[in-house]
């Protein structure tokens, strides 16, 4: 994954080293309470005996499960609606407040709302998170579509492409870099929520691993917990601008072209 | 010796068809959002022969490219009429091929794909399109490019791409927005010799927007000189120069003078 060891990269590898040796140490002295606050060689250990029974992995595919359930649903729905209302003014005059509306509440508020409504088996958790995606996603998309580049769109004309041709091959190729944008907040928003769905109550996810392992008074599994929610958000980042790499290979370059220029003209 | 001879065709093609584009008394205003008018155009009429090549030539602000988006079809004239083939303009049409001046190239699409784009919009089968972008590619000389992006080109390989690209679909006219202005000289004259190449194989109606008096010299047929506030026509010069021309000829000089003086010494560079 790293390609050079540049100056910054080592340094940031020493910081991390650093803290975690200070860490290990801190909770080995005896100031502070172990169980409390468990050595990282310790929730190491705990994840392993996790991992060797089977838990640890039922917990997390049922989040991931979840995650992409609702992130499906969400982003399917915001990308569906953005474009829809960005290029139908009859209907964006209908919702556009009222969209604008449920975008100001914050969607964890939804929580018990919609564990009174669904219950607290998969349905809230999904609804929950669909919830939460789809005002990104939509924001971005809506922004992307509506603000069409005006000379491509005429580059597009002068070439034949009109109604939903136009749409297909000139407004939302170039809507996508908005539409990436906002699916990437989404992949965050969504484990958020997720989590915070799974805390209300579940029989499986890493939400519910933290909270459970609480009331067992479990401290070092419930950093087992944060640090598995720490790596499937850094994962799924990090898969979701491979696939954008691999897939649009034209997307990171103009990225970096842009600012490059951006970074030249003070 | 062939250049002379290709200019004696077009003149010929003058006398004998009707003109491919007629502007008539065109007159275009944009409103700022203050309410106030900026007369752009005021009574332009002009026609252009079948197979010309011609250059507007004004400086920045004159409407020549209010008048190349009426002709292309983006924009439509507060009154009077552009009418191509005889039939008035009423949109943008793969007819009409455009060129910009800030390339406009989709920068999801490869090289290949942009010059495709055109065909197909058109429902062109894959394989035929594919054939005729390569060969267009071929044409601008950039057929080893087709399977690259934008991103991965110079300027004046992107103009070269947006050449092809609009003559894909195999319009009968050209318009080009001031397209070389971004290139360093070395780049432009070259584009510019492929273009006179281009258009002397295959003669299609070009208008040519700059504000550049050598390159309007350079390559037009013709050239319409226009001035700012209101945007319209002062002079229309017929440029009987042999070609291949060379800057540096006394008749090139002397079009130069005549056109600097036309313009006015402040708008020169
Ligand atoms: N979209 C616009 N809104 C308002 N004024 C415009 C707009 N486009 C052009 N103008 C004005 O119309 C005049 C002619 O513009 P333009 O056709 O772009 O000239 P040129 O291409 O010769 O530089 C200028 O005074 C310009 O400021
Ligand atoms: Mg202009």
């Amino acid at each position: 994954m790293i390609r050079r060891l540049d100056p910054s990269a080592l340094q940031g590898l020493a910081g991390a080293l650093l803290f975690f040796a200070g860490w290990e140490a801190l909770s080995r002295s005896g100031l502070v309470n172990a169980v409390m606050l468990p050595a990282p060689s310790t929730v190491v250990r705990s994840a392993w005996a996790l991992l060797q029974v089977g838990e640890l992995q039922s917990h997390l595919w049922a989040s991931l499960g979840r995650a992409l359930h609702g992130f499906a649903w969400g982003a399917g729905l915001g990308v569906l609606l953005g474009v829809a209302m960005a290029r139908l003014p009859r209907l964006n005059g209908f919702t556009y407040p009222l969209v604008q509306m449920f975008r100001a509440i914050p969607a964890l508020a939804f929580v018990p709302l919609a564990v009174f409504w669904f219950g607290i088996g998969e349905t809230s958790k999904v609804f929950l998170i669909a919830w939460g995606v789809f005002f990104p996603t939509w924001v971005n998309t809506f922004i992307g579509v509506r603000d069409t580049s005006p000379l491509l769109a005429r580059a597009g004309a002068s070439l034949g492409a009109r109604g939903w041709r136009m749409l297909a091959f000139v407004v939302l190729p170039g809507a996508l870099p908005f539409i990436i944008a906002g699916l990437r907040i989404s992949l965050s928003v969504a484990l958020m929520i997720l989590v915070a769905a799974e805390l209300t109550g579940a029989l499986f996810g890493v939400g519910y691993l933290i909270q459970m392992s609480q009331l067992v008074f479990r401290v070092d599994q419930m950093f087992v917990g944060l640090l598995v929610l720490g790596i499937m958000g850094f994962g799924t980042d990090l898969l979701f601008n491979h696939l954008i790499g691999r897939l649009l290979p034209w997307y990171g370059a103009e990225r970096r072209q842009q600012q490059a220029a951006r970074r030249s003209t003070p | 010796m062939r250049a002379a001879t290709a200019v004696a065709v077009s003149r010929s093609r003058t006398a004998a068809a009707p003109p491919r584009i007629v502007c008539e008394g065109v007159r275009h205003a944009y409103r700022s959002a203050s309410g106030q008018e900026t007369l752009a155009l005021a009574d332009v009429s002009l026609s252009f022969a079948d197979g010309a090549f011609v250059c507007l030539l004004g400086p920045s602000g004159c409407g020549k490219t209010t008048l190349l988006n009426m002709i292309a079809g983006f924009l439509q004239p507060g009154a009077g009429t552009v009418a191509v083939d005889g039939r008035p303009v009423e949109g943008p049409s793969p007819d009409r091929g455009v060129v910009f001046q800030d390339y406009s190239l989709f920068p999801w699409l490869t090289v290949r794909g942009n010059v495709q784009f055109g065909l197909r919009m058109a429902g062109v089968p894959p394989r035929e399109r594919r054939r005729v972008a390569d060969d267009c590619l071929d044409r601008v000389g950039l057929a080893a490019a087709g399977g690259r992006y934008p991103f991965e080109l110079s300027g004046g390989m992107k103009q070269r791409v947006a050449i092809a690209r609009a003559l894909a679909p195999g319009p009968r006219v050209l318009l080009m927005d001031e397209p070389f202005a971004a290139l360093d000289a070395l780049t432009r004259t070259s584009l510019q010799n492929d273009l006179l190449e281009l258009h002397r194989r295959d003669a299609k109606t070009v208008v040519f927007v700059t504000h550049n008096i050598a390159e309007a010299i350079y390559l037009a047929d013709r050239v319409v000189v226009m001035s700012p506030h209101p945007g319209r026509v002062i002079e229309d010069i017929t440029v009987d120069i042999p070609r291949p021309r060379r800057r540096t000829a006394a008749a090139f000089n002397e079009l130069y003078e005549r056109l600097a003086a036309a313009i006015g010494v402040n708008a020169l560079e």
